[in-house]
């Protein structure tokens, strides 16, 4: 039967495994793989697991209550192993880069955050900067909008303005964050957010990054959008490639 | 702890859900040995917003947008200097200096949006009145 495997956890941490439900309906119940020092935190796989709203949220909520008692190498969700035996053996195999992993994550959490513009002012931002702009805008709202073309082009140049605001924008959140931060990884932009960073502090630091956020907030609040989520289990800080960016 | 989950929409310890979407799919450890489930459809999240920005549709839906702005309104005004202090000095001194004016720029933010609401209410009526007079002429 194959093993669901939620993170990986030192084999003394607290582990009331007893309290944690897992993926699927009815939710399975959540146990551990022991090997070499180390513990996997899995539950058996259900049949045609998919990433549902409510298998995400068990994923995250067992990390969650994980972190809350020590450090978590979180894994990505759907991770799915053919045996409990191949988890014990993987955790044989890789024992000294888990272990490596879980001392430098200790006392560590993950923060993300993402700022989106607001749109209207982004826009007016934009053509209140450029004057080019304001003056095309003008002229075609006073010719009842212009030809197709003319929109198009207009828009077009819009869209490059308000990419260089969203540039200057990212740079404006992340650069006063990564003080408070001991690495930092910058994310894909979801949903069109102009930021997208997810930072590991130390638990000591969180007031710290939240104290920072609202007074981007307070800076930059009518022009966007500033979201700040965690404590996270360190999602962004466990591939090879997050240790050495 | 709970401090920190300022944009959570429920109750639970894990916050909001869809915002840390991209962290419980494309981020986490992956082991080479083990098989993942099928995500078929869920990497559509991810898509680079470019190429959503660099399309016809949203040229012409800026176009429409920019058009139907009113600049004349004191919307736009405060806008730039704030984005450009916070990042032409460094930002992070800055930062801190907002930070202990925290209280302060709320509030004022807060005036300044009544000033924009407003504006707007006397805009429409100016517009109205132009609009008429070209007509009438």
């Amino acid at each position: 039967m194959s093993t669901y495997v939620y993170g990986i956890v030192r084999d003394n941490e607290v582990l009331d495994a007893a309290k944690l439900t897992g993926v699927g309906e009815p939710p399975a119940e959540v146990r551990s793989v022991r090997a070499a020092g180390l513990a996997a935190v899995v539950s058996t796989a259900p049949e045609g697991l998919r990433a549902k709203r409510r298998d995400l949220a068990a994923h995250q909520e067992v990390l969650v209550e994980l972190a809350r008692h020590g450090s978590v190498l979180p894994m990505r969700f759907g991770s799915v192993a053919d045996s409990e035996e191949e988890v014990a053996a993987e955790l044989e195999r890789s024992r000294d880069h888990y272990d490596r992993l879980l001392t430098t994550l200790e006392d560590r959490v993950e923060v993300n955050v993402k700022a989106t513009h607001i749109e209207e002012a982004a826009l007016r931002l934009v053509l209140t900067e450029d004057e080019g702009l304001r003056a095309e805008n003008e002229r075609l709202r006073a010719s009842g909008g212009g030809t197709p073309a003319e929109r198009m082009a207009f828009g077009e140049r819009v869209a490059e303005a308000l990419e260089d605001l969203r540039a200057r924008g990212s740079e404006a959140v992340v650069r006063p964050l990564r003080a408070h931060a001991e690495q930092v990884v910058i994310g894909p932009p979801v949903d069109g957010c102009l930021a997208n960073v997810s930072l590991l502090v130390h638990r000591d630091r969180l007031d710290d990054v939240a104290q920072e956020v609202n007074g981007l907030r307070a800076a930059l609040g009518e022009l966007m959008d500033i979201r700040l989520n965690g404590p996270l289990p360190p999602y962004s800080f466990v591939t090879e490639a997050a240790q050495t960016g | 702890m709970t401090v920190m989950q300022q944009s959570s929409g429920g109750g639970k310890s894990s916050g909001n859900l869809y915002e840390v979407l991209d962290l419980i799919l494309d981020k986490g450890l992956v082991i080479d040995v083990f098989a993942r489930v099928s995500l078929v459809g869920i990497e559509l999240l991810t898509v680079d917003v470019r190429i959503v920005v660099a399309s016809v549709d949203t040229y012409l839906r800026f176009a429409e947008a920019c058009n139907r702005l009113d600049l004349t309104s004191s919307g736009g005004v405060g806008l730039p200097d704030l984005v450009g202090g916070t990042m032409e000095s460094g930002s992070h001194g800055k930062a801190k200096g907002a930070l202990s004016g925290a209280a302060e720029a709320i509030s004022e933010s807060f005036q300044r949006g009544r000033d924009d609401e407003q504006d707007k209410e006397k805009q429409p009526v100016r517009r109205r009145r132009t609009a008429k007079k070209e007509g009438d002429e």
